[in-house]
């Protein structure tokens, strides 16, 4: 039936160098944590199945270089992403500072039809280290940017504990999902399927 | 200026003998004993020659032999050669003198040249082995090259005399044995002018070009001399269309050859196809040959008993020599790694490099072996001149040395608080500190915690970032300085080899990403020339930005290969041999090796980023080095074209960008 038919959503992952982009997306998919992943050169994805309610999904998810001078080859990366998740590490200030730059950068790269209300997602990363006695960034700090950005949904990581990556990528599942209404076009008799698991979702994310 | 390689043939015998007499016609009796006229309707037999055959494999028991022909039609001037069929009579009388050629249907077809335009033969070279078989390479303008001619009856001379009777050949200026056809000084000149563009003048045209065809004139009638004019073909010479309007030639040729490039792409094609329009399966000339290399080796093995027999009756002296130049055209056997002992042989007393041409290209075809790599390294990078002698080299290190730790010094002394007050400097060494410590971790020299090396690999790049500050530290730079360090085992060294790599790679790092951007362009041409039907399909996916094979050229296969294979595969890309630019040509290999998936699985971008991302590990060096050998000589002077001036890692072509400010001038 057509309803069941498996959905491909494109998934970006982006923040500075070093911030565990590479390693969220490993421990996610692979439930494994390195501390030797290389530097990303140009980009790569893993995909993962997941289920959401009866709808089978794979999820695309895409890991890419942090370094900004790579930034102009997000115009090919960038295509087609239902959701971009920003990373930053909670120890480094600049990596938050920088989210800013990221988000705007992707809208501009990905050029979404609808910018205002394209889905992002953030994950401040490293919550492990020191305990988390050499943080700098506050979660409420963050809280405010995600807020002022349109109630982007928030997530506290550890890639190399595993804490809260499943969690935020459910999330970043079911927004990703809600972003794809062109695929329903196609599939009449699931609109309502989807349309109710917008609004389930999209409370369920609100952190 | 051009009239020097225009003239100056009679030091040649060959072109002596031709000129002692007539040559064509009294050749062509004695030789085949045939009629000179109406092979076809309409043309002129004027050289025939029997027992020409051509070596499928690097076996010459399995040549394919046949009759190589001059014919005339109308005023020009074609080149045909047809296998003989292994059942004819004309076959049996061959095989009686020693042929045991039993090709195969589609080999015959494959390589059949039932008329080839002289018009579309860039140049011949001639090969006569103190040993073995005399042959000859005829090239096109394409790029391409067709298997050699080897003439078991001898004949060459006759066959270049009979050329030199009808077509315009000049001795080629670098190689005393290569004859250019159609001769035109920039060869990418020739082919922009035989397509007729309007506004593209040949120099050839203006300048010199007249005076060898008007004393040509007046030792034959004026059609003969325009030999290679010829109507009704697929191409056009350039023979034809001269002398054209007044333009400032080398201005033309700067501006437009990029303008028209894909004119002249599109003309490599058509040639292509146009030459091997006998078979129909939409594959290119190159690997139609390659296929036939193999399928040459299997109908080898399946007939084995035939072979065998016929062998015996017939059993083939083999030229090493002969066979060397024969693998050229299809990539050269891999060597052992150079010896220190050959290694030595390449120097004089003082320790200068006399040929380091000649040792370039013996690392080209073998790498080197281990013991012998930090020296070897310095030369090939370009920190040690190949005629610096021992004792300068000695002196060089020592004021090297000071010099790397007074640039040091210029980091190592900002203090903590200083540091607090200077972003850019805590950016840059935050970012490099992140990425030391996840390069190459799990060779052994980098392992473990606290690993000085870590340390070293850390100071130089830094160092670097302030040698070169404007370009800093980009990521990918820690991957290219790993095996250097690991091979110098000295930080000075290691810094300097790094910097003389980064004078061609440094571009790659660009902020606007202008180097990589040209070397993507170069290699989306070079497959266009190469393999059209995947450049087509590439197209019609969107996938013309090539961004998937970014890793590959970024960090010349770092991270596609084991490290030993790396600073193999990069000694040999920093010989420079052939092409500065190999590594596109593995790009290009390596992507037609799996063409067939990919067209076959239609995959769309996404997807063949993993594919390519996924081939890290899976890709045999030696296989792919052999390729990329092959398609760059088989695309020649046409590939050379796909690649603009000064792409990496070919030099900068404005040398004060930057990236040697002047505080750091050496010595």
């Amino acid at each position: 039936m057509a309803s069941r038919r498996r959905i491909l959503l494109k998934v970006i992952i982006l923040g500075d160098s070093g911030v565990g982009k590479t390693s969220l997306m490993n421990q996610y998919v692979s439930r494994k944590f390195s501390n030797q992943y290389k530097a990303t050169i140009g980009a790569d994805f893993l995909t993962k199945e997941v289920q959401i309610e009866d709808r089978l999904l794979t999820l695309q998810i895409w890991d890419t270089a942090g370094q900004e001078r790579f930034q102009s080859l997000g115009v090919a990366f960038y295509r087609g992403a239902d959701c971009c998740v920003l990373v930053y590490d909670v120890n480094v200030m600049k990596s938050f500072d920088n989210l800013n730059n990221w988000r705007e950068e992707f809208l501009i790269q990905a050029s979404p039809s609808d910018p205002e209300n394209f889905p992002f997602v953030v994950l401040g990363n490293k919550t492990d280290i020191d305990g988390g006695n050499s943080r700098v960034v506050s979660e409420k700090k963050a809280k405010q940017w995600c807020a002022s950005k349109g109630n982007i949904p928030y997530f506290e990581t550890s890639a190399k504990e595993g804490t809260n990556v499943e969690a935020a990528f459910q999330c970043i599942a079911n927004i990703a999902l809600k972003n794809e209404p062109e695929e329903e076009i196609y599939l009449p008799d699931t609109i309502d399927v989807a349309s109710g698991n917008r609004q389930q979702r999209s409370s369920g994310c609100e952190c | 200026m051009h009239e020097t390689e225009q003239h100056d043939l009679s030091d040649d015998s060959d072109y002596a003998a031709a000129s002692r007499h007539d040559v064509s016609r009294s050749i062509l009796r004695s030789d085949s004993g045939k009629s000179t006229t109406s092979e076809a309707g309409g043309s002129e037999v004027v050289y025939s020659k029997e027992n020409v055959a051509i070596h499928p494999t690097q076996y010459a028991s399995e040549r394919i032999s046949g009759r190589l022909r001059l014919f005339k039609q109308g005023s020009s001037l074609f080149l045909s050669w047809i296998p003989y069929k292994p059942t004819t009579d004309g076959s049996a009388v061959l095989q009686g003198q020693g042929s045991s050629s039993v090709p195969l249907e589609k080999d015959r077809y494959l390589y059949t040249i039932k008329s080839l335009p002289l018009a579309d033969v860039h140049s011949i070279r001639r090969h006569t082995p103190a040993l073995g078989w005399q042959y000859t390479i005829v090239v096109l303008s394409s790029g391409l090259a067709y298997p050699p001619f080897y003439f078991y009856n001898g004949g060459v001379r006759e066959f270049l005399a009979t050329l030199k009777h009808h077509v315009f050949i000049v001795r080629s200026a670098d190689d005393a044995n290569v004859f250019l056809v159609n001769n035109f000084r920039d060869p990418l000149q020739r082919t922009l002018s035989s397509l007729e563009l309007p506004g593209v003048v040949s120099i050839a045209n203006r300048t010199s070009f007249h005076k060898p065809r008007i004393s040509m004139s007046s030792l034959d009638d004026p059609e003969r001399v325009n030999g290679a004019t010829y109507d009704g073909t697929s191409s056009t010479s350039e023979y034809s269309g001269q002398p054209k309007k007044s333009h400032d030639p080398a201005r033309d040729i700067s501006i437009q050859v990029l303008e028209k490039f894909s004119l002249v792409t599109k003309f490599a094609r058509e040639t292509t196809s146009h030459l091997f329009c006998d078979s129909h399966d939409g594959l290119n000339a190159y690997e139609k040959k390659q296929q036939n290399n193999y399928s040459s080796v299997k109908h080898t093995s399946s007939q084995s008993d035939e072979m065998e027999k016929t062998s015996d009756m017939s059993p083939v002296a083999s030229d090493p020599l002969e066979f060397e130049e024969l693998r050229l055209i299809w990539g050269k056997q891999r060597m052992h790694p150079l010896s220190f002992e050959e290694w030595t042989s390449f120097f004089d007393s003082e320790g200068r490099i006399t040929d380091s041409k000649a040792l370039r290209e013996r690392i080209f075809y073998g790498g080197v072996e281990d013991d012998i790599r930090k020296k070897v390294w310095k030369f090939l990078l370009g920190y040690h001149e190949y005629d610096s002698t021992d004792a300068e080299r000695e002196y060089l290190a020592s004021v090297k040395k000071s010099e790397y730790q007074v640039i040091k010094t210029q980091w190592k002394s900002i203090s903590a608080a200083q540091a607090k007050r200077f972003t850019k400097f805590r950016e840059r060494k935050g970012l490099i500190d992140k990425d030391v410590v996840r390069t190459d971790r799990s060779i052994a020299y980098y392992e473990g915690d606290d690993n000085p090396n870590v340390t070293i690999l850390r100071d130089i790049l830094l160092t670097y970032s302030f040698y070169n500050f404007d370009l800093g530290y980009c990521q990918g730079m820690s991957d290219l300085l790993s095996p250097i360090l690991y091979v110098m085992e000295d930080e000075s060294e290691s810094f300097w080899c790094f910097v003389a790599l980064m004078e061609r790679l440094g571009p790659n790092f660009n902020r606007d990403q202008s180097g990589m951007h040209s070397q993507l362009f170069a290699l989306s041409k070079l497959v266009e020339i190469l393999d059209s039907p995947l450049h087509n399909y590439f197209k019609q996916a969107d996938c013309l930005n090539y961004f998937f094979c970014f890793r590959w050229i970024l960090i010349q296969f770092k991270r596609e290969f084991e490290y030993d294979q790396i600073m193999h595969l990069w000694e040999v890309l920093w010989t420079h041999h052939l092409s500065e630019h190999l590594h596109l040509y593995m790009c290009v290999a390596i992507l037609k090796k799996h063409r067939k998936k990919i067209m076959g699985e239609q995959m769309d971008f996404d997807t063949l980023l993993k594919f390519i991302n996924e081939l890290s590990g899976h890709i045999d060096l030696d296989w792919t080095i052999r390729e990329a050998e092959a398609l760059c000589t088989c695309a020649g002077e046409n590939g050379a074209a796909c690649i603009p001036p000064g792409t990496p890692p070919s030099l900068p072509i404005e040398t004060d960008m930057g990236l040697y400010p002047q505080d750091d001038e050496v010595l």
